[in-house]
């Protein structure tokens, strides 16, 4: 790089560490709130949980996603 | 007409999107790395510190864009009532601050080989920490007002007022003699960029895209995750 390496790669490895953290916290936020999503609907009584997967299509599908990761 | 904006309907593509987008990021993101670090030529006055332009602009690009999204989305929002326009600038803020930062400390580490400081108060480095201080108050609006009515129509205000700020950033080099060089790719007008420049460029920026389309459709599942939950709680 000619002299510029150290601000070059300095730049570069910045960005994407930057990135690859903010991907992993994200993803780790989701994944803990699909989890806990998918613990309460558990914890409803059968009635609950028939009517909530019934009239949510976003509570179905968290619910049944999550139950195929167990 | 805004069927579109309903949660199950928007929650049915987010996987879909999210797997899609999975499947080509690691292949583009090489690509747009060879060419941004070995493929694409030196400048013939700055050399290989140009490579930094290859995280700098996209990331400046990016913070800009998603500050005018988000205050388009707040005034839609001030308009039509449609609450899911919060949660996608809740989504977005996040995106826009990390790269605003992002653009600034790269910008930073350009500054030393090519104007011999890392820091200036020039009108563009200003006015890019004012847009900065803009996405900390809206994410502090946002996290410190417990009224969620008031929360989004403070936030949504503070972005509008903030909107003003974008043609100042954009302009900031034609309107004072700044260190900062004047843009040198036109949408209306003839680009000073080379395409051997130009084409890593927009493939970088590419990437980015679509890491930002991840962190959003990730962002805003969450969010609609936990309004389903407050709801569940009400059973």
């Amino acid at each position: 790089m000619n002299g510029y390496g150290i601000f070059v790669w300095s730049s570069f490895l910045l960005t994407f560490l930057v990135c690859a953290v903010v991907y992993y916290k994200t993803r780790k936020t989701l994944k803990k709130y699909e989890k806990d999503f998918a613990k309460e609907i558990e914890d409803l009584s059968v009635e609950q949980k028939k009517t909530v997967l019934e009239t949510s299509k976003v509570a179905s599908k968290i619910f049944s996603s999550y139950n195929k990761t167990i | 007409m805004f069927n579109v904006f309903y949660n199950s309907n928007i929650f049915a593509w987010i996987e879909k999107i999210i797997s899609f987008i999975n499947s080509i990021f690691f292949v583009l993101l090489i690509i747009g790395l060879s060419f941004a670090l070995i493929l694409s030529p030196p400048d013939y006055l700055q050399g290989d510190s140009v490579r930094i332009m290859y995280v700098h602009v996209p990331a400046a690009w990016i913070g800009l864009a998603s500050f005018t999204c988000i205050a388009f989305l707040s005034i839609s929002y001030f308009i039509f009532k449609i609450k899911n326009l919060i949660l996608i600038i809740k989504s977005i803020l996040p995106i826009g601050l990390m790269f605003t930062c992002i653009a600034i400390v790269t910008g930073s580490i350009w500054g030393q080989p090519t104007w011999g400081t890392f820091w200036a108060w020039d009108a563009r480095i200003t006015s890019m920490v004012i847009l900065v201080l803009f996405y900390i108050l809206l994410i502090a609006s946002q996290k410190l007002i417990l009224d969620e009515d008031k929360a989004n129509k403070i936030s949504s205000i503070i972005a509008v007022v903030g909107l003003i700020n974008i043609p100042i950033i954009k302009y900031s080099v034609e309107w004072w003699n700044t260190l900062h060089q004047p843009a040198s790719i036109k949408i209306t007008g003839t680009s000073t960029i080379h395409s051997s420049m130009l084409m890593p460029l927009l493939l970088m920026f590419l990437v980015l895209i679509l890491y930002c389309a991840l962190i959003f459709l990730m962002k805003y599942k969450t969010e609609i995750i936990r309004i389903k939950k407050k709801n569940l709680k009400r059973l």
